[in-house]
């Protein structure tokens, strides 16, 4: 276990940004913390780092099993990087990198030319060393970000703690950034926690994904897990776009206007309202009726632009509107068109049994 | 209706590069250049000789060390307190801030010579606090300590409301980087605050060091204006003009203007340097 943290409170003012809140990362892992602004991502985040300390006495932060709850940031030894880099702007890239080995005690402080080659050999890992004498105003965001990386790795941190790293990038920027980051994990290994509020840039980046709410984490596990199992409507939500259909529950199912789906294992109150969840992507639409696991939509607006057409549709039984998303093929044989009529078959129903709305 | 050709040339949106630079011409001409050549230009009334026998005498020399040396070391100690006053002000909040950061404006707006006379009265034998400093033998009404004590007075806003937007403008997470590297407090100041914060500091401190030379009314009063001791030189310009010594005055005021710009213009020159790689991320 490198990081652990456990039962962790924190309040500001009125507010409850972590609501005792615990995590185990493994070492040489790359874990997201996801979830919405005001989630307390980043005050877990900060915490870890030593920023920012717990509410309450039995609250406990360790590195590698070693207490560190009541250690200051300067003494953690973990690497921090800020969504707006921080770079301190008085100073070349090189002189930002080799802050943290030009700091330490003379004891242990390296020598000028072993500060050298390691600032050399961290430029070369970020891909800068042309830039070494510029100065963060010289930079494109991209480029500050990396050098904010380097800066954070070059005091051999036990862990990497990034505080929404690719935040303040566009978008292409932070694809190829984030690429970069997972590429650059896999070469050093070192036990990493970023927060991001992008469930994409998370489930592509991460190995685990802690996804937080109103300062508690809802649900943590591998990217497939989360995506396919979500513990929650409101992980469900979150991780994508999804539809609800109200309908009511039945034994081992739930019926969705006249159209009733089998949900082996389902059980409830019989006729209780209930939604149920489907990603766009599990949607099929055909011409003619199927059998009774059909209903019939009306075509609002249809759009193919980009990589996967979209159709908007809106029940003929109930009048919800829901989007669809079907493959260009698929597309170009149905032709749907605004105002005709459609069949859809829903596929991958997930109903949670308490209230949610959106 | 041929089309404007603005090709090669810069446009702006607010134009008149030509009006306003010529407006900032006349305008530095009629309020500075014109007196102060005039001042210039009286000192000819002297020979060389005579020129140099008034710039160089004794009591000249001990004025410009008088003057120049505790206008220094006043607006080096505003430099320090009123960074750390700026610093309170901006970065903490307490009951009473707002009458705080207004106080501070209270020697900008003060009559020198009201100024000038409390402190005398306060440093004095019988005031609050000179009462408390004679017994412990620390004389500073009448002495350099009390002409130190007004100059730093009247230099203290200038620090504080140079310094204070660099502050506002420093981001707090500079100093959560640097102590994540590992640095300690101290570290973190030296190396990655106070350079942000050097060239504001200079500003202020050449403000304020410009202000103490000048400074006339409130030395009067604490000074016992002793030639050779406690004499300024803005008095010992005014005690040649009361003696009718007009060319011997504007000889002196020359040296000082040539001294005080020459000054000036170094600390300008230090601040560009120190604020060459500055520019906002």
């Amino acid at each position: 276990m490198s990081v652990e943290v456990r039962n962790l409170i924190k309040k500001f003012g009125n507010f409850t940004a972590l609501d005792n809140v615990s995590l185990k990362v493994e070492s040489g892992e790359l874990v997201a913390l996801l979830g919405p602004s005001g989630s307390g991502k980043t005050t877990l985040l900060r915490i870890i780092a030593g920023l920012e300390f717990p509410d309450n006495p039995e609250a406990t932060v360790a590195y590698y099993g070693e207490d560190v709850t009541r250690v200051s940031a300067s003494h953690r030894k973990a690497g921090f990087a800020f969504q707006h880099y921080a770079l301190f702007r008085h100073m070349s890239v090189f002189e930002n990198i080799a802050f943290g080995l030009r700091v330490r005690p003379a004891a242990t402080r390296p020598s000028d030319a072993e500060i050298r080659q390691r600032v050399d050999k961290l430029l070369k890992l970020i891909q800068l060393e042309p830039l070494a004498k510029r100065f963060p105003s010289q930079l494109s965001g991209g480029q500050r970000q990396r050098v904010a990386l380097a800066r954070a790795l070059a005091v051999e941190p036990k862990v990497l703690l990034l505080d929404e790293p690719f935040g303040a990038l566009d978008a292409k920027v932070r694809k190829e950034l984030r690429r970069w980051l997972r590429q650059l994990h896999d070469e050093i290994h070192i036990t990493t926690l970023f927060v991001t509020h992008d469930q994409e840039e998370a489930l592509e980046v991460a190995d685990r994904v802690a996804i937080l709410r109103d300062g508690r984490i809802e649900q943590i596990g591998t990217p497939e897990e989360i995506y396919d199992h979500p513990a929650s409507p409101f992980v469900y939500d979150f991780l994508g776009n999804v539809n609800l259909f109200s309908g009511r529950v039945k034994d081992g199912g739930v019926v969705i206007g006249e159209t009733e789906f089998e949900l082996p294992g389902k059980t409830g109150e019989v006729n209780a309202a209930a939604v149920a969840f489907v990603r766009p992507h599990d949607i099929r639409i055909t011409r003619e009726p199927s059998g009774t696991k059909t209903f019939p939509a009306r075509v609002i607006r249809s759009n193919a632009a980009g990589p996967v057409a979209n159709l908007e549709l809106a029940r003929l039984d109930g009048g919800d509107s829901f989007t669809v998303q079907l493959s260009k093929e698929l597309f170009q044989e149905l032709q749907p068109k605004a105002g005709e009529q459609v069949y859809v078959e829903l596929k991958n129903v997930r109903v949670f049994s308490d209230d949610y709305s959106i | 209706m041929p089309a404007k050709n603005i090709v090669g040339k810069k446009t702006r949106v607010l134009p008149g590069f030509h009006l306003t630079l010529g407006y900032t011409l006349l305008y530095l001409s009629l309020i500075v250049l014109i007196p102060l050549s005039a001042v210039v230009w009286k000192t000819t009334s002297l020979t060389w000789h005579e020129f140099w026998q008034v710039v160089t005498m004794p009591q000249a020399l001990a004025a410009y060390r008088l003057s120049f040396g505790v206008s220094f070391l006043a607006a080096l100690v505003n430099g320090i307190f009123g960074l750390i006053v700026a610093w309170v002000l901006v970065r903490y909040n307490f009951f009473g801030k707002r009458i705080v950061d207004a106080l501070v404006d209270l020697p900008f707006a003060l009559p020198t010579a009201v100024a000038g006379i409390t402190l005398a009265y306060i440093y004095g034998p019988h005031g609050w606090i000179g009462g408390v400093l004679e017994p412990m033998g620390i004389k500073v009404a009448n002495t350099r300590l009390g002409i130190f004590v007004a100059l730093t007075f009247i230099g203290l806003p200038f620090i504080v409301r140079t310094v204070q937007p660099v502050i506002e403008d420093l981001d707090p997470e500079l100093e959560e980087a640097a102590a994540s590297m590992g640095a300690t407090r101290w570290q973190t100041f030296w190396r990655v605050i106070f350079p942000v914060l050097s060239p504001a500091l200079l500003t202020g401190f050449s403000l304020s060091f410009a202000r103490a030379l000048g400074e006339y009314g409130s030395v009067v009063f604490i000074s016992s204006n002793i030639p050779m001791k406690t004499q300024i030189l803005p008095l010992l310009i005014m005690s040649e003009l009361d003696g009718f010594q007009i060319g011997k005055a504007t000889a002196l005021a020359v040296v000082m203007l040539v001294i005080s710009f020459v000054l000036l213009l170094t600390i300008n020159i230090l601040q560009w340097w120190t604020s060459r790689h500055q520019q906002h991320n």
